[in-house]
């Protein structure tokens, strides 16, 4: 882990998830990959209420949330995430959203990542990524894993050759946001990625949170089709 | 009665393309089908079918029971495709068959009403109004039959135009039935007395309509409700099936390997694909192209290895033999991971116009391919080469932290391009 995490204060998290054995093995997990100082779980909830109320009430840096939830209007994390627009910490920053979930089917996916969470990881991923992707979420950049950086290459055409002309376009990705995510998708970490392309870890961030963005806003009808068929939008 | 009936196998009228079977038109019929159904059968047009019915109808009242006769005992049928006359649109017979409807109804009412006038001589007699309330029940009950039964059974939801027609069927056929009792009761007596009488028939109906109203709304909630739960309960065994077929036989496995982690780690896998691919559906395209292919081929490596692979995959294009040697070298490659590397396996194929690009990445310390002796032929041979003689590439890379192979294969020709 960088130097600079060392100084600062724990990370406040709240985690949201239906399995109680899960919960208990994801707090395990991360006290033995050394995140006593850095990672302070403040909460936890099992529903999508109680998460509301948790989150609400402990205003935590990073929310780990899981995708499928009972209670809300049936749609889990996104119900949680709508439940919590506009929650600030202490600090007056935005409460972050780290969406973990067993599936990574895109419906599922792009639904919490349009509905605001800042990274999308599954279950299975380990100890010390989850802890870079706590600390990556709480410093307000994003978390792809590469199965959604394949995803996004498909749904923004950027696998068939689509590229934006200019940066600010929604519908595309640029030239240079479409090679981090083809990285990403490869199993480069950021810093991997940085290295690759001879650019600075700080610059694949700013690309990454970019493609966030996009992912977040735009209308490309790979993007909202299904959205309108579920009535999300 | 109408007899529930089966959909006859498609295979039944390709054998029989001379004659259909006999059996109602329901879509080609004006009441029922059955005019329409036995002249399809004996392959003379419909019209002559009806027009000897209505003769025999008046000519002594042959033909209403065995109308009625046919219409209980024969299968019901929907027209495949266009059965209306050749040279004539749907619409078109749409059109005609609601103006035959409608003329019918309009010769019936007139007739009743007719009835009605005490002056009348046919009035006495018992047989006409009791014919005037079978063509009544016999209009609306047809409706039952068809658009009716189809919504009662949950199947289609009937169409806006097959709908109106039903109202109107069934008020036509109410009504019919209405005067041929009203004539049926009021035999000879004063207009003002059959007035009397409907309106005391229209008070009861109303009476008993107020009365029975909820009954007949919570029977109908019944309905729906038990249609329901049966539905969700034969979903519940198609998933209840499944997991037993898949996941327990699985999880059986594992408690009797529980000594061997690889086997028990293999064994999960495995299952846990399964169960995706189930749930979520696999990878889109025929078995025919490259995405499911390359696919296939990494899940048989995690499989032989019980290494878990990251796989991500975007686009598709056909199977050719360039695309085969690609999921050839591309298992070779992850193989070559499996074996030398360490987890965790990435793999990313990206399939576009440009071509195909493959990578397979380890976190192993890696090889070196001018230290891998000349008798090793995997790499060199069963990558390397391969890619060159289909006209694409390969590149293996040594990183600080592991291995990366890429393989690479130009765009498809054009006569490639289409599969």
């Amino acid at each position: 882990m960088n130097s600079p995490a060392r100084g600062r204060p724990p990370i406040r998290v709240v985690l949201v998830d239906d399995h109680r054995m899960f919960r208990t093995g994801v707090r395990a997990e991360l006290a033995e990959a050394g995140a006593g100082g850095l990672v302070e779980f403040v909460g936890e909830a099992a529903d999508v209420e109680s998460a509301v109320a948790v989150v609400r009430s402990q205003l935590p840096d990073v929310v780990l949330l899981d995708v499928h939830l009972p209670g809300g209007l049936g749609q889990g994390g996104v119900d949680v995430l709508r439940g919590c627009v506009a929650v600030e910490t202490a600090a007056g920053v935005p409460v972050r959203f780290l969406a973990l979930s067993v599936s990574d089917a895109a419906e599922d996916v792009i639904a919490v990542i349009r509905a605001g969470a800042r990274g999308y990881v599954t279950k299975t991923i380990g100890a010390r990524d989850l802890l870079v992707a706590i600390r990556r979420v709480a410093d307000g950049d994003a978390v792809f894993s590469p199965r959604l950086a394949g995803f996004v290459l498909d749904a923004f055409g950027a696998a068939a050759g689509e590229l934006a002309e200019v940066d600010e376009e929604l519908d595309r990705l640029s030239a240079r946001e479409r090679e981090v995510m083809r990285l990403i998708a490869r199993g480069y970490q950021y810093k991997e990625v940085a290295k690759e392309l001879f650019i600075s870890i700080k610059t694949v961030e700013t690309h990454v949170s970019s493609v966030l963005r996009k992912l977040q806003l735009s209308s490309r009808h790979e993007l909202t089709a299904w959205a309108m068929g579920r009535k999300l939008i | 009665m109408p007899t529930p009936y089966e959909r006859p196998p498609p295979g039944v009228e390709m054998t029989l393309p001379t004659r259909p079977p006999l059996a109602r038109d329901r879509d080609g019929g004006l009441v029922a089908g059955v005019c329409a159904g036995v002249a399809a059968h004996l392959g003379v047009r419909s019209s002559a079918v009806r027009w000897t019915a209505a003769a025999l109808t008046l000519l002594g009242g042959a033909a209403v029971p065995a109308y009625l006769f046919l219409w209980a005992v024969l299968p019901g049928r929907v027209s495949p495709g266009a059965q209306a006359a050749p040279g004539q649109s749907a619409q078109e017979s749409e059109r005609s068959r609601w103006l035959a409807l409608v003329l019918l109804g309009a010769v019936g009412v007139a007739a009743g009403i007719a009835l009605l006038v005490p002056t009348s001589s046919l009035g006495g007699s018992l047989l006409v109004p009791g014919l005037v309330i079978a063509v009544g029940a016999v209009i609306a009950w047809s409706t039952l039959d068809r658009a009716g039964r189809q919504a009662w059974l949950g199947e289609a939801v009937p169409t806006a135009p097959s709908a109106a027609s039903g109202w109107l069927r069934t008020g036509l056929g109410a009504a019919l039935a209405l005067i041929g009792i009203l004539v049926l009761v009021t035999r000879g007596q004063s207009l003002s007395g059959i007035w009397d009488s409907l309106l005391a028939a229209v008070a009861v109906l109303l009476g008993m309509a107020f009365i029975l109203a909820p009954w007949g709304v919570r029977l109908w909630g019944d309905l729906r409700r038990e249609q329901e739960a049966s539905a969700r309960a034969s979903e519940r065994a198609d998933i209840a099936a499944h997991l037993h077929d898949s996941v327990l036989q699985t999880l059986a496995l594992i408690q009797r390997q529980s000594t061997d982690p690889i086997a028990v780690t293999r064994l999960a896998r495995a299952q846990e694909r399964e169960l995706r691919s189930w749930l979520y559906a696999g990878p889109e395209g025929s078995e025919a192209s490259l995405a499911p292919a390359v696919t296939a081929a990494a899940h048989d490596v995690e499989d032989l290895h019980g290494v878990p692979i990251e796989l991500v995959v975007t686009g598709d294009r056909p199977l050719e033999a360039h695309g085969q040697a690609l999921v050839a070298a591309f298992r070779e490659a992850l193989l070559n991971a499996v074996r030398h590397g360490e987890a965790p396996v990435t793999a990313y194929v990206e399939i576009g116009p440009q071509g195909v690009e493959a990578f397979v990445r380890d976190r192993g310390t890696g090889f070196d391919l001018e230290g891998v002796p000349a008798d090793r032929l995997g790499v060199r041979q069963s990558i390397i080469a391969r890619m060159e003689r289909h006209g694409g590439a390969a590149r293996i890379r040594r990183r600080e932290d592991g291995t990366e192979v890429e393989l690479t294969l130009p765009a498809l020709d054009d006569e490639g391009a289409t599969p």
